[in-house]
């Protein structure tokens, strides 16, 4: 376009806005020149009539030179719409219940939508807020089977296509050869690592358990991220003999330090080492890991090992454990297949590197020789992008989200149909404006488009006030569960652009969907009786077709929506029944890590017997035990089980015995059981004397007996967790069944052990408080006691465990409400589109009920009449949303796992089908009876008599 | 004859080159004179494009006194339509050259 047409263009723009006085100039011009041609004809002899006349010819018309022009001045199609929009807001003004009903309903499924669009963007889209994240990739590895990388921290997860295992740690050696690697040219211009810790932090004279992170020098480098106060780490901080530094999230900066700006500097005792604060990461950065791994501080690699007061904690000990996630950078064009490659032959070099010292390790122990491994058994390096940091747990909340995304895209569809309906209804009054301007020459696109323009601003309304709702929604959302609560919390979901611009792209998407048809139909008009009757009879047969099929649509999805709320209710319902095996009430749980502060061998057995008498002295509480795990905490410990007769079965090739199975281990003190409330049913219970010098015992659960031991009484047989010394623990009781890791997995076989034949394990313990008081009115005494038995010792967690039976429960209990909640909305829109459609439909048969009245008809037959139609509309609707359902739970049970979402009912649940159907089906007919009562209230004369 | 926009905007410009400042009524009935009478526009279309053409920034407009003493607008060139008609004449100059080639082959030297 030419700088001259461009000119042009703008100053048509800015005519938009000055029209008035452009309007009275061009009047005045035109009347000049009109005068100017009438001189001239009375000049050539004419009279001054007729001379005017001609004028007027010639000009061709006052009123079209007027139009042309104004086409001229402005942009017309941007009047227009402004013209609709003006037309279409005092139309809404005047129907305020109508504008209400309509903002209201796609208010409440545009709100939905966008509440947990945020959380999907969240959790799952968005990029790490880093330099140029699309540049970073992640690494991973995969391996056969027969590869077995000794202790390991860190995410499996068998391949699909290959059935290898790809993990996602790795261990130091492999950091240390590919930061070598990478210093060569390569595609990648920085390598580095990070891996979970968690701390006990002491400042101000507090303690509390934060979330670390040990990171290479050069992690804020690679990621691209600075601080916001003070400075980043860097590779002179991550070596032997530098200065302790340690770097704070904003998060934590801002809980723990009231966003001080003088923390720099300042002191902090990471479990036992003195580290000082150099930095603060700027807000919403929480690091690249896994959701729900929160990075409060950071400090380098190499003071890992420092941290601990046994050498064998620290994950770096010996060869190490595979727990490192390293990450790394593309250079500008380079391409993360070629960096594979490139990487390739470091791995491996680290992975023979890493096995090697294993080796050493082993021997040095006298443990047997780890077995050679062939060179197709090593594990191959794969490269993922690393833009949205570490997906996995994310990935694992997906199917949910995405299930849950699709109720609530049914209720809008719902709200759509809906307000389709409404519009639908209105058009019907409006249909003479309609004929009208059709007859005066609008065109039918141009009466389209500005039907158009309303729905759109009735879109746009609604998905303002949605907005508005979906705070509140998204709140409610994080709120009911530890799944938001704490997870999610890191995430801050945040209205943002990215959630403005979707619920914007979203409110249009409606706007069109609902706004179309009704507005296709609307001005579809046969003009000579639309202007003759005021519109009662004609095309109005195609319209309400349309009008039941979207009632007809509405009732199918509430059923959908419906039975998916009553199977997941259902589900949650049978998850609260389930017997749990022990007494979850009046008990209060907390955590304490006494390895972090530097307790260790005799002394930390003396602090947990300690901790456990000073607790016993709080008022309120009855009982004190406490277990290496919490019941219902989704964790467990396996060990194999081998009984004799395996033993004497001749070992493998490789010279291992297979085992006769696996069983949950718990260690606990000795009144555990008791204080559970898990009965004794046989045998004695654990007691002090069962300690390192006394011969290994264990108590055993019936399914652990009826597994190992079927139909024989278990106490007194002897087995064994190790090959190597056979027979070596007696079982000495017999307990009651007790859910382990959480309500929805089968009673495991469990063998409880004691605490005192475990003390290795026991570096960390969850302490069980029985109260005879609502526990959590004991919290801060039971703060103070512990703060009484040591000072820097932090306290996690602590719930009671009906809390913590909940918050197994997190998710089943989000997915029921939500479902619930908006199958019942569903449900009430449907029912108010019925109403609204049978409603009308009495208003334009009035006509013919008075005929039928006067005819002899009963009131009874038109209210059967009226009913018959509305049950009929309800009825197939329900009858399509049933078999939508049944096809639908099919299709998820294939494909999204519905099974493992589900418990205790089966996808197709005929109670549930039936319960669904008959309920519609009643408040259908309330829908159905109020216009059906009208109907019956018809007067024969007035009715025939108002033609 | 039908005129096609561009074309009178082309007459209007080279009509103001010609008479000097100018307003509609007297634009449309130069253009009808020299045009000899072939051309029948409305004199309505006229002012559209004289719009279109001060929107572009080639002619200026003012309110001024006619002869008869009739308030009119004036219509005048700026600097920019002179070169603007210029180049246009030259343009059209080119075509007509061209054209007339194709219709008088004879001519061609």
């Amino acid at each position: 376009m030419r700088i001259r047409q461009l000119r042009g263009w703008l100053v048509r723009l800015a005519g938009v806005f000055r029209r008035e006085a452009c309007d009275r100039e061009l009047a005045e011009e035109l009347e000049s020149h009109i005068r100017m041609h009438v001189d001239d004809g009375v000049r050539a002899g004419l009279s001054p009539r007729e001379a005017r006349r001609r004028a007027l010819v010639e000009l061709g018309g006052v009123q079209q030179t007027k139009e042309t022009y104004r086409r001229q001045r402005g942009v017309p199609l941007l009047e227009d719409v402004w013209q609709d929009l003006r037309y279409g807001a005092r139309g809404m003004l005047r129907q305020p219940a109508f504008t209400l009903a309509a903002v209201l309903t796609l208010a409440l499924g545009i709100g939905a939508n966008t509440a947990l669009f945020s959380v999907v963007d969240a959790l799952l889209l968005k990029t790490l807020p880093v330099k140029e994240p699309e540049r970073l990739v992640l690494f991973k590895s995969m391996s056969p089977r027969e590869f077995s990388p000794g202790a390991y921290g860190g995410i499996w997860e068998r391949d699909a296509a290959t059935g290898q295992n790809v993990m996602t740690s790795f261990p130091r050696q492999s950091y240390l050869r590919m930061r070598e690697r990478q210093s060569e040219q390569g595609a990648l211009s920085d390598v580095f690592a990070f891996g979970d810790v968690t701390l006990n932090v002491s400042a101000d004279g507090q303690a509390d358990v934060a979330g670390g992170q040990a990171v290479s020098g050069n992690y804020y480098v690679g990621l691209g991220v600075r601080a916001l106060l003070g400075r980043t780490l860097t590779d002179e901080d991550d070596r032997a003999g530098a200065v302790p530094v340690a770097v704070l999230s904003y998060r934590y900066w801002q809980r723990r330090f009231g966003g001080d700006p003088g923390v720099i500097g300042k002191g902090l005792t990471l479990n036992k080492a003195a580290f000082t604060v150099v930095g603060v990461t700027p807000q919403g950065f929480e690091g690249a890991g896994q959701v729900g791994s929160t990075q409060d501080v950071t400090f380098p690699l190499a003071w890992e090992p420092q941290l601990y007061a046994e050498p064998k904690s620290s994950r770096m000990n010996g060869a190490g454990e595979w727990w490192l996630r390293l990450m790394g950078r593309l250079k500008p064009g380079a391409k993360a297949e070629d960096a594979r490659a490139q990487f390739e032959r470091a791995f491996r070099q680290s992975v023979v590197e890493h096995r090697a010292a294993r080796q050493t390790q082993a021997a040095a122990a006298g443990g047997n020789p780890i077995r050679e491994l062939e060179p197709k058994d090593y594990p191959r390096l794969l490269l993922t992008p690393g833009g949205r940091g570490e997906m996995e747990t994310r990935q694992s909340y997906a199917p949910s989200l995405y299930l849950l995304l699709g109720v609530v895209g049914l209720v809008l569809l719902i709200a759509c149909a809906n307000v389709a309906n409404l519009l639908l209804g209105r058009a019907v009054v409006r249909r003479k404006e309609i004929s009208v301007r059709l007859a005066l020459g609008a065109s039918r696109l141009r009466l389209v488009r500005q039907l158009l323009t309303e729905s759109l601003l009735l879109a746009c309304l609604g998905g303002a006030l949605g907005t508005v709702f979906a705070l509140w929604i998204k709140n409610s959302l994080l709120a009911v569960s530890d799944w938001g609560g704490r997870e999610m919390a890191a995430l801050e979901p945040r209205l943002d652009w990215r959630v403005l611009a979707f619920t914007l792209a979203l409110a249009l998407l409606t706007g069109v969907v609902f706004g179309l048809a009704p507005a296709w139909s609307a001005t579809k008009v046969d003009l000579t009786p639309a202007l003759k009757d005021g519109g009662r009879s004609s095309s109005a047969a195609s319209r309400s077709l349309l009008s039941r099929g979207l009632v007809v649509l509405q009732v199918a999805l509430s059923v959908l929506l419906l039975v998916g709320a009553g199977l997941f209710l259902r589900t949650l319902v049978n998850l609260h029944r389930v017997e749990l095996g022990f007494n979850t009430h009046n008990l209060l749980l907390f955590g304490v890590r006494p390895e972090l502060v530097g307790y260790k061998d005799e002394r930390r057995a003396q602090l947990y017997q300690r901790l456990a008498e000073r607790l016993e002295a709080v008022p309120g509480v009855q009982k004190v035990t406490f277990s290496r795990v919490p019941l219902l905490g989704r964790v467990q410990t396996t060990r194999s089980v081998y009984l004799r007769h395996a033993l004497a079965a001749a070992p493998d090739a490789e010279g291992r015995v297979k085992a006769n199975g696996q069983c949950n281990i718990h260690f606990v003190r000795e009144n555990f059981l008791e204080v559970m409330e898990i009965p004794l049913l046989a045998g004695r219970p654990l007691n002090e004397r069962d300690d390192t010098r006394a011969p290994k015992v264990m108590v055993v659960n019936q399914t652990f007996a009826g597994r190992y031991f079927p139909g024989e009484n278990p106490v007194g047989k002897r087995l064994t967790f190790d090959p190597g010394k056979p027979d070596e623990i007696e079982i000495i009781g017999l307990t009651g069944d007790a859910k382990y890791k959480r309500q929805r997995d089968e009673v495991p076989p469990t063998a409880y052990l004691s605490w005192r034949q475990g003390l290795g394990e026991m570096n960390e313990a969850m302490m069980e408080l029985r109260t005879a008081v609502d526990p959590t009115t004991v919290i801060a005494a039971v703060r103070q006691a512990v703060r009484e038995v040591d000072g820097n010792l932090a306290l996690s967690n602590i719930r009671p465990q009906v809390e913590q039976a909940e918050q197994a429960l997190a998710m089943e209990r989000l997915i029921a409400k939500l479902t619930t909640l908006f199958g019942l909305l569903a449900q009430l829109l449907a029912a108010v589109g019925l109403f609204g459609v049978l409603a009308h439909s009495v208003a334009q048969r009035f006509r013919e009920i008075g005929i039928r009245m006067a005819l002899g008809a009963q009131s009874r037959d038109v209210l059967k009449m009226i009913l018959r139609q509305g049950m009929l509309l309800t009825l197939l609707g329900v009858a399509l949303g049933l078999a939508g359902a049944y096809g639908l739970t099919k299709y998820l049970e294939s494909r999204l796992n519905l099974s493992q979402m589900l418990y205790g009912v089966e996808g197709f649940d005929p109670l549930t089908y039936g319960v669904i159907a008959v309920s519609l089906m009643l408040l259908a007919l309330v829908a159905c009876f109020i216009p059906a009562r009208r109907a019956t209230k018809v007067d024969p004369l007035v009715a025939l008599r108002c033609e | 004859m039908r005129v096609q926009q561009g074309t009178l905007a082309l007459m209007v410009l080279k009509t103001l080159e010609a008479m000097g400042p100018l307003h509609g009524y007297g634009i449309a009935r130069r253009i009808e004179q020299t045009s000899g009478d072939l051309l029948s526009v409305n004199y309505g279309t006229l002012y559209p494009v004289l719009l279109k053409l001060e929107q572009e920034g080639v002619v200026s407009a003012e309110w001024g006194v006619s002869d008869n003493n009739r308030r009119a607008k004036y219509y005048k060139l700026t600097r920019a339509g002179r070169r603007q008609l210029a180049k246009e004449a030259r343009v059209w100059e080119q075509t007509t050259a061209i054209l007339e080639r194709f219709f008088d082959p004879l001519k061609e030297s």
